[in-house]
Formats: C-alpha cells, structure tokens, sequence
C-alpha cells in the first residue's frame, strides 16, 4: 500500500534578518499509511508545530522550507501552485489549529463560516448545504442552534469542536490536529479529545496529532514520532514506545509520568513522599533556618463566598467561591485542585488580600485580609507570597534578575548596598542557579522557563514569607522540566518551614508535593483530606472525573492493543 | 507560535551583552535597520543641523530688508525676495528654527500630558476612570483647530506661547487614550501584581515597571504629537493668528499670500516653505514607521505573505 | 440594544459638554471679551440695551451671576438666536451659519467619505500586497501626501491650476453670473468650483486613511482564522475581504471618526484659501474681525456636527461588529 503522505528530508529554517538563522525542523523524513492516527511529540521549540505547517503548506516567512520533499498521494506539494494548492484542501489536507478558539472570524456566524468553505470548492449542492452543516455540528456534539451564533457567543471548547467541524466539512483524507486541547480546561480537553478519536474511528481520515504531552498522545494513537531539536529521535507504535523506548529522549520524557492513584508515586528526583521525612522533624529543621521571625500563623479562611457582579446587565452573578472553610497551618502544604472555574485561583487572590470576600472572613493570624490597610497589606505581603503561573509573565522583561530580587529585598528586609546583593546571591543560591553572579546580571529573555521560574520561586523567598502560595508553578513548562522545580518547592518547603497553599489542576503534582487536598468544584469543596488517601480512594464524582482526565501512559496500554 | 517565541528568545540569549540599556541599543538599531525610518532620521537630523546653525548657514538675516522687492530668483537671492524685501532662502532657514522648536516642544509637553493622564487613568479604577474617559472622549471629538483658532483669536497674538498651549490643550488626549489601553495590558501582566507583592509602592509600579515597557509607544506618540504640532503651528501662523512679526514658515506663507504671490507668480515663495514643513513632518512620520514596527512586531518589514 | 443606548447617552453628555465649553471658553479668557464686542459693535451705531443683554448673556459679564447667565445662553442655544453678527451688521448670526453651512457639508462631508471609502480601499489593496511596488507606491505617496499642510497643498492647486493654467476658478462657491436656482447649470458650475477645495481634501486626508487601513488589515492578516480561513482552502478574496478587510474596518472606523476633527478643522484653512463660503471661510471672517457671537456659534456648530459624525460611526461600529450586540 502506498503511503499517503510521505516526508523526505525535510528541513525548515527560520530566517528573520538580525538574527542567526535557526533549522527548525533537520533533515526530517517518515510516511503515513491511509487510516493511521499517528502522534507528533515533542517539548516546546522542538520543531512539531513548524513540521505541522509545513506538511499542510501553511507556513508562513519567516519560516522557510530549505530542502526536501513533502509526497501527498504521490505528489510533492511544495510544488504546487496556489490554485491547485487551495483546491486541495477539499478532500486532500485540513488542519486544526493550536488557538482554535481564535480560529474563527467574529464577525460571522459560525453558518457563514460553513457556507465559506461550501462555496469555495462547490462540494456541497446548496440545497445539502442545511443537512450536511446540521450532520456536521452533530459530529463534533454540538446543537445545530450554535450554527446561528457569533464565535464570541460560544465557550472556548464549543469554538474548538466548530473548527474540528469545519476541518471535517472538507472531507479530508489527512486531519492535522496541532496541540488542539491545549489553551482549554482538563475535563473540556479530555471531551474533545475523546469526540477527535472517535471521528477518526468514524470518518477513516488519517490524523497526525500534535502535542507536547506523551500521555495524551500514547492514550489515543497507534504509533508516536518523538521530535526533540528538530529531528525524530524515535518513530515507533504506541506500544512500543511504552514499553520499550529506544531513545533516551523518549525514555526521559516518560519518566515524568506516573499515576496519581498509585500507592507509591515517584518521578526522576522525586522519590515517593512516604519514604519521605515530611513531618515534624522537617519543621524542627526549618525553624532553626528562619531564625529572627516571630512565632508562626495560620491562614484561616471562615465560611468565605465571593460573588462577582453579573458580567454584563441582565445576567446572572457569579458565584465564584461558595462557603469555603479551611485552615493552612504553619508548615503545612495544601493542594487546592480544580477545573478552571473552580474558584481556585479566586481564593488565593482573597488570601492575598487583592479581592475582598462578600461573604466570611480570612485571617493570617491577627490580620483580618478584607480589612487591611496600605501599610497592613504589605505587612501582609511580608508574609504570604505568590509564586505565579506564568514565568513569561511575571518577570519584567526590562529588569534583571538582580534588580527583580533586590527590590523585595530593600522593601521588607531594609537592606542596602553590598548587603542587599549579598542577599540576592544567596537567594539565587537557594533556587539552585548558579553561577550566581552571571544570572544576577541576566535578563528574563535569556533564561529559560524553567530558570525564569526560579526566579519567581526566589523574589517569593525574598521577604522570608510564612505561606507561599503557588498557583499553577508548572503548567507552563515543559513536562520534564516540572519535577525539577516541584522538587525545588518542596525542598524549600521542608527546609525553610513555609507553609504552601499549592493551587493545580494537577493532580500528579498535587500528589507529589502537598499532604492535604481540596477538591473545588463551581466554587464548593466536594471533597478534603489526606492526598494520597483522596486520590487513591476518592468519592466525589468529580474526583474521580478529574483523575480519570488525566493523560496516563499506562492507561493507554489497553487502548493501543 | 510557542515554536517561534522560542525560537526567537533562544537567538536573544544567543548575543549576550547582559546590559541594562540593551533594550535601548537594540530599539535604535531597529529604527536604524528600516530604510524608511533611516531616512527620516537623516532628514531630521539635517532640519535641526540647520536650525542650530541658522546664523552661520543663513546669508542674510531673517528680517534683514531693503533687498529689491518681489525679486525673482538670482545669484544673490537664490529664492528670491519677499514683497517686503527680504532674502526668502534666509527666512526659510531660520524659519527651520521656530517649526523644530515648536515640534519638539509642544510634542513633548502633550506627550508629558498624555502619559501622566494616561497612566493613572489605566492605573485607577471605579468613578474616577469613567471621568477621565469621559474627559478624553471628549477632547478626543472636539475639532482641535477650531478650538485652537477661536482660542487664538480670544487671546490676540499671544505669541509662540499661546500656539504651543493652545497646541498642548488640544493635542494630548489621542496620546493619552493609546498609553492607557497600553497601561491596562500591562497591568494584568502578572510582573505587575508580583511588584505588589514585593512591597513597591504604587508609583514606583507605574515608573519602574510599567513605563519603561511603554517606551516604543510612547515614542510613538511623541513624534505624532509634533508632527501635528509643527502642523497646527503653520495653520494658525497662516491664518494671521500668532506673532506675524516672527520669521517662520507658516507666516512666510502667511505673508505671500497677503502680497499676493499667488497674482505675482512667484512660486518659490509659495512653494519651498510648505515643502519644508512638509518635509519636516514627513521625516517624524518615516520614523513613526519604524517606531510601529518596534510596538508591533507585525508591522515589521518581512517577506511577502 | 444596551450599546445603542450607552452611545446616545455618550453623545447627549459630549454635546452639553460642548455647549457648555462654548459658554466657558470666552468667560475664561484674560480681559473682557463682552467689553470689546460692545466697543466693537458701537461703531456701527447706538448699541441698545436688549443687545447689550443678549452679547453679556453669550460672552459673560466680569461680575454677573454666572449660573444666570449660564441659563440665558441655554435659552440662546435652544431658540438658536446667537445674536446680531457685527462684521455683517445687521445680519443675524443663524441666518449667517445656516448659509454657510450646506456648502461646508456637502464639500467636507462629501469628500471625507469618498476619501475614507476609497483611502480604505486601497490600504485593503497595499496590505493584501504587502512588499510588492503596489504596496509601496500608495504607502509611500500617502504618506508623503498626508504630511502636506492643507493650506500649503490649496495654494499650490490654487497657483498651478488656477492661476497658471487657468483650469478652475480660483474662489468663490459659484460664478458671478450664475444665479442660485435647481438648474442643471447652476448645479455644474457649483461642482466646478467644488473641484479645487475638494481635491485639496483628498489629497491631504487620503493618505491617513490609507495606512490606517494598511496597519489595521496587517494585524488581521496575522490573526488565526484568516490562516485557519487559508487552511480551509477560501478563495483568496473571501479571505482578503470577508476575514480580513472586514476586521480590520473596525478599528479603522473608530479612526475615522476620531481623525473628523482634524479634517474640519484642515477645511478651515482650505476655505479660506479658495474664499469658499463655508463655515471655515466665516470662521475666519469672525476671526479677524474679532466678531465674537459669530465665532461662537460657528464654533459650537463646528463642534456639534463632528459629535453627530461621530455619533452616527459609532452606530455603525455596532451595526458592524455583532460583539457590541450582546
């Protein structure tokens, strides 16, 4: 049998002028059998993306193809011309975007959008076009009065099973799906993931799946291609790759994954936390660490609702927490788990004082949160840090790293001069990134996300706080970068005697670093208690809809048969 | 997307000149790299040459008369003279003086304007903001050179100072209005909240960490804001409605007109001042070309889609 | 529904803003504007004492009751009775503005829109063809062009067309034999003399349009549903036009209706080049003659006609773009 699509030698090359030209994607060859659901993975900047557009001839300067051949049903498409290239797309190539929930134009109807691509290749008799839009829509689960709506009128998982079924209006015999779940929420991603499986099953396309998460990607496919620096290390089936991975790049990233209901959970330098010394004697240790602070608080939270005001007249208000009691003791780690919406990140910025509860109160020991001053909050400050999402985010791009840690440092520690850089270095020390004096004087651009996150672990450190709240601190990085800095947190952790509210949808990380947990769902907690123990035996439906979201490698050993 | 951001950060790390004003270097370097803002800086480099050196470049003085009148051009007056008898090339030289200056001023006081109403405008929150956009709406629709003229005409010759505050009074809110979209962006960026929460106060938030991300926009502004200055200063000067007795383009052609050049045919008198206000303006605006492509990395020059 | 009534509440609170700024604007000023128009209108004759009332109630009155006076000049506003013109004494000011007024209107109107629609048309073009001589041409002309002074580029018109080549009429509205009637004739020999200060407008204005539309259309040329819309295999025009172009009127609209000022305020001096008997050419008039109630009213005109442009691109902002609908 003939593949359909056949890559030889490709390799693409960024070239912008004032900088180095980068080979995004070397030499890169494979071929796709009709029917395969095949999987592209890879960390960012490995080059999967680049290769994506490339096999659909939608790249765009800078980027540049600079050899090779792309055979599509024997023919090589770098060669086409536009109008051939553009009839192609009906019966030959589509592509979901990475954004597809800013894949559609907003000022169409999602019809219009239908009837476009009707008229652009005449496929569709316009008296089928109603029926054939109507049988779409039902494909990707959606009902058929989404068609009249505007792109801003729908979630962000309705735009992306719209754009699935507006690649599927086409009729195609290769669907390339790239990263199609990743900007939506755990519980929407395993849904949409689940309706792209069963088309596939349904329509018979072949698919290239893009993604940066091997679990997601082992879970629903029959053979993998690792990219790593813009070659595939390994091309083998699912199977395979599970159970006895070749390349040391793919043994690595599977190292990462691990079940959280497991009764013995370990990842590369994390070994299972009940071998761990997690009690008392690591507080022991840490108070003689943070010797010159008074006698540590609580954060109690006391029947706390937060209601926002209906976005927009004529709605509804929305409940964003919903009677939430819970106290985080010093020294103490608590995971605070949910789906976005949850409320999750709504409760850090009460404790943090930057909302204001309509309902209950939060205290930090004598500190009544809602009711601080200016100088009280930066008491507060003082106290309870934040460790962000977003590492790109939260440095500014303009400071160095010296300039980033000094500033906490001269406002809560009254230090100047040679002893304020002394406590910089120190703190670069403690988060691991050394040579100290040469990340002091870098700026946030020339580190990577992992280092960035370290910073933004040590201007936290900066005040010498009592509760560190994390929110999300991994998931923008890369799958083998997160245990390097979970590992760091809770180093930290033991060794300083912070307490740490850990807020995540992550339910692997939650495990590995915090002793309690929280399930939030619509703003209630449905279910609290020991980690290991909820997540091992858990109750709540919604638990178990979580744990079972997750992306699992193992999981896919029966699906890949 | 991920694929080029990183690639790009990784060729950033790649030079490493950990300076603090990189930044700076590196915007320069840009402007310089895109022929069209190149050119305006040559051509604005050579207007304030001029207007620097007006006396020793100038061969006459700028109200030195007594010349033949209404001469055509010749030898000794390569532009001609005016009705009143001065050499045109030498009022067009000093001219350079006043329409420089009043760009560079009056730009940069609405520019200042703009950017402390803007910034606290994207800072604040509640009632307040809705009076300040009400505000800015407002000057934002308000004709400005009617308001300028009727201004002018109130006041009755005020001089270079009037144009400049009338200028100032009227031009600010366009700036204001872009600083504070640009101030809102930038709050909601978590480096903003994490200044917070390392005990910044809340000036130094707005100087320290929003501003210095502003620059490329506030750039931006300012050359926008003197290209309408240098403009609306030779409008009114046309009009009759500042200091006639000054020597600048605007009443050079303010003065033409009135002595009838257009009846006369002496079209150099008519032609090289306009041209030079043109040119001046032009120049602020090829660089806002390359200023635009600084803020916005689409507008980048690049190969065809 | 919500957006259209915030957008008439927006443009009721500008418009009383703008007549109360009229109101302030000579109260303001150093010296006594009100003494100077009395001193001013008493050349023409005895000043009697209800004029006297009507110029302190429209100028202020150093040490009246400014809340009293604020009412009588509402009531001015509102019965549109801004006095007796001094310069064309005795001519009513309304009388005066509502001459000038069409003539102004249909010009700036006239051509605003056409430059808009056609600068807006052709930016879609340069960004479509990014890079190529049919990018660079109009971006470069039109930029150039824009940074012409508006009187500059009347004169040069006025010098090389009219008084060189003798193509147009070099002032004036309409011819002086030609009497103002319906007719064919009359009608011709107005858009003849329309041609100059018109062309002057599109001149200087298109340019702005042009790169505004270019900059806006680069930015959703680079948006994802116009690279999903490639992806789909669109024609190339669905693409340039329905995606595209069609996102990027939006912030070009706003643009437009902000960027209205300036042009009326460009046709100001247009006017007065071409002794075009508009609003300008009278404001100029009014001007020079320091005749205060005229150029009060022209201005607070002026001002009001921009609010109801504006206005009325903002109800068509909501038309086009279905997010403001919700």
């Amino acid at each position: 049998m003939n593949p359909i699509l056949e890559v030889k030698n490709l390799s693409v090359v960024y070239e912008s002028s004032g900088f180095n030209a980068l080979q995004a994607v070397d030499h890169v060859s494979f071929a796709l059998e009709a029917g395969e659901f095949v999987g592209l993975v890879g960390e960012s900047g490995s080059g999967k993306s680049t290769l994506g557009l490339a096999i659909t001839r939608l790249q765009k300067p800078p980027a540049r193809t600079n050899g090779g051949q792309i055979f599509f049903r024997g023919k090589d498409i770098r060669e086409l011309d536009a109008e051939t290239l553009r009839q192609q797309r009906q019966g030959g190539f589509a592509m979901v975007l990475q954004s597809g929930m800013n894949a559609l134009n907003p000022v169409r109807t999602i019809r219009n959008h239908f009837i476009d691509i009707f008229r652009a290749h005449g496929h569709v008799g316009k008296s089928g076009w109603d029926a054939r839009q109507i049988e779409l829509m039902e494909k990707v689960g959606l009902p058929k009065e989404t068609l009249a709506r505007f792109p801003g009128e729908l979630s962000g998982g309705m735009r992306q099973r719209v754009s699935i079924a507006l690649a599927l209006s086409l009729e195609p015999q290769l669907m390339v799906f790239d990263e199609p779940t990743t900007a939506l929420d755990v519980l929407v991603q395993q849904a949409i993931m689940d309706t792209i499986k069963s088309l596939q099953k349904s329509e018979g396309f072949t698919a290239v799946l893009i993604s940066h998460d091997l679990g997601v990607v082992l879970e629903s496919t029959q053979r993998v291609l690792v990219m790593h620096e813009g070659r595939i290390v390994e091309d083998a089936p699912s199977r395979d790759i599970l159970e006895n991975p070749q390349d040391e790049y793919t043994r690595m990233l599977l190292s990462h994954y691990a079940d959280p209901r497991a009764e013995v959970v370990e990842l590369p330098g994390f070994p299972d936390r009940a071998g761990r010394d997690t009690g008392g004697a690591a507080r022991t240790a840490g108070a003689t660490a943070r010797d010159g602070r008074s006698s540590d608080s609580a954060i109690v939270v006391d029947h706390v609702s937060k209601v926002y005001p209906p976005p927009r007249r004529g709605e509804q208000a929305v409940t964003a927490v919903d009677d939430v009691s819970f106290t985080l003791e010093p020294g103490q780690s608590l995971a605070l788990v949910g789906a976005s919406g949850s409320g999750k990140s709504t409760i850090a910025k009460l404790i943090t004082g930057i909302e204001k509860p309509t309902a209950g109160t939060v205290e930090f020991g004598r500190l009544d949160v809602a009711q601080l001053g200016r100088r009280q909050i930066r008491e507060l400050h003082k106290n309870v840090q934040m460790i962000f999402q977003d590492p790109y985010s939260a440095l500014n791009p303009l400071h160095t790293v010296e300039y980033t840690l000094t500033r906490p440092v001269v406002n809560f520690g009254g230090l100047r001069g040679p002893a304020a850089r002394k406590r910089v270095l120190e703190l670069l020390e403690t988060v691991g990134l050394a040579p100290v004096e040469q990340f002091a004087a870098k700026l946030p651009h020339q580190l990577s996300g992992g280092q960035r996150q370290r910073v933004v672990i040590a201007r936290a450190l900066a005040s010498n706080p009592q509760v560190l709240i994390a929110d999300e601190p991994v998931s923008m990085l890369d799958v083998s970068l997160r245990a390097g800095v979970l590992a760091l947190l809770e180093d930290l952790r033991a060794q300083w005697g912070v307490s740490m509210l850990y807020i995540t949808h992550d339910l692997l990380s939650a495990r590995l670093v915090t002793e309690n947990i929280m399930v939030l769902n619509g703003g209630r907690v449905v279910e609290r208690g020991n980690t290991a123990q909820v997540l091992q035996h858990p109750e709540d439906e919604y638990t178990i809809r979580l744990l079972d979201a997750v992306p699992n490698p193992a999981r896919a050993r029966g699906a890949a048969v | 997307m991920t694929t080029t951001q990183n690639l790009t950060s990784a060729t950033e790390a790649a030079i490493k000149p950990p300076r603090r004003f990189a930044f700076i270097t590196r915007s320069a370097a840009t402007l310089w790299a895109n022929w069209k803002s190149r050119l305006g800086l040559i051509i604005l480099a050579c207007f304030i040459l001029v207007a620097i050196f007006a006396p020793l470049l100038a061969p006459y003085g700028a109200s030195q008369d007594g010349f033949e009148r209404n001469a055509d051009a010749s030898p000794e007056h390569w532009f001609g003279t005016t009705a009143a008898g001065e050499d045109v090339l030498s009022q067009l030289i000093y001219g350079s003086q006043i329409s420089v200056a009043v760009g560079f001023i009056a730009g940069l006081l609405s520019t200042i304007v703009a950017m402390v109403i803007g910034l606290s405008w994207g800072y604040i929150r509640g009632f307040g903001a809705d009076v300040i956009n009400f505000i800015v709406n407002l000057f934002l629709v308000i004709p400005g050179l009617p308001l300028m003229i009727v201004i002018a005409a109130y006041l009755q010759n005020g001089g270079l100072v009037m144009i400049v505050a009338v200028i100032v009074i009227t031009g600010w809110a366009w700036g204001a209005r872009v600083l504070r979209a640009q101030t809102q962006t930038l709050r909601s960026r978590d480096f903003v909240t994490a200044a917070r929460f390392s005990g910044e106060p809340a000036w130094r938030i707005v100087f320290k960490e929003i501003l210095p991300n502003m620059t490329s926009i506030i750039a931006g502004g300012f050359f926008g804001a003197a290209t309408s200055a240098i403009l609306a200063e030779a409008g009114l000067e046309f009009l009759g409605l500042g200091d006639s007795s000054i020597v600048s383009w605007g009443t050079i052609l303010y003065w033409a007109q009135n002595s009838n050049a257009l009846l006369t045919g002496q079209w150099i008198l008519l032609f090289a001042p306009g041209l030079c206000i043109a040119l001046l303006a032009l120049s602020l605006t090829l660089i806002n070309f390359g200023v635009d492509a600084i803020s916005n990395p689409r507008l980048r020059e690049g190969k065809s889609r | 529904m919500m957006y259209v009534l915030r957008r008439i509440g927006f443009f009721l609170l500008t418009l009383w803003a703008a007549v109360t700024l009229n109101f302030l604007l000579p109260r303001m000023m150093p010296g006594s504007p009100t003494d100077a128009a009395i001193a001013k209108l008493a050349q023409n004759g005895p000043v009697t004492d209800a004029t006297r009332k009507a110029i302190e109630a429209q100028l202020g009155v150093p040490d009246g009751n400014i809340f009293e006076q604020y009412l009588g000049y509402l009531h001015q506003v509102i019965t549109l009775d801004f006095g007796v013109s001094y310069t064309f004494y005795p001519q009513s000011v309304s009388e005066m503005v509502w001459q000038a007024f069409p003539y102004t209107v249909i010009l700036v109107g006239f051509v605003t829109i056409i430059a808009f629609v056609l600068g807006t048309l052709i930016g879609v073009l340069t960004a479509w063809k990014r890079n190529t001589w049919l990018d660079a041409l109009p971006t470069l002309t039109g930029s150039f062009a824009s940074t012409f002074p508006y009187f500059w580029t009347a004169l040069l018109l006025l010098f090389f067309l009219g008084y060189v080549l003798h193509l147009f009429p070099t002032s004036g509205a309409f011819g002086p034999t030609a009497t103002p009637a319906l007719t064919w004739d009359f009608f011709t020999d107005v858009l003849y003399h329309a041609a100059l200060p018109a062309l002057t407008i599109l001149i200087t204005s298109l340019g702005g349009w042009i790169i505004g539309m270019r900059n806006a259309m680069i930015n959703t040329l680079g948006d994802d549903y116009v690279t999903f819309a490639e992806a789909n295999g669109l024609k190339g025009r669905t693409v340039a036009i329905r995606y595209a172009a069609r996102n990027a009127i939006l912030p070009n609209l706003t643009g437009f209706g902000l960027a209205l000022g300036g042009v009326v305020g460009g046709s100001v001096l247009v006017e007065q080049v071409f002794g075009y008997p508009g609003i300008g050419y009278l404001l100029f008039n009014a001007v020079i003659g320091q005749d205060y109630p005229l150029m009060q009213a022209l201005f607070l005109m002026i001002t009001v006609s921009v609010l109801i442009a504006n206005f009325l691109v903002d109800i068509m902002y909501g038309v086009l773009d279905p997010r403001t609908r919700r």
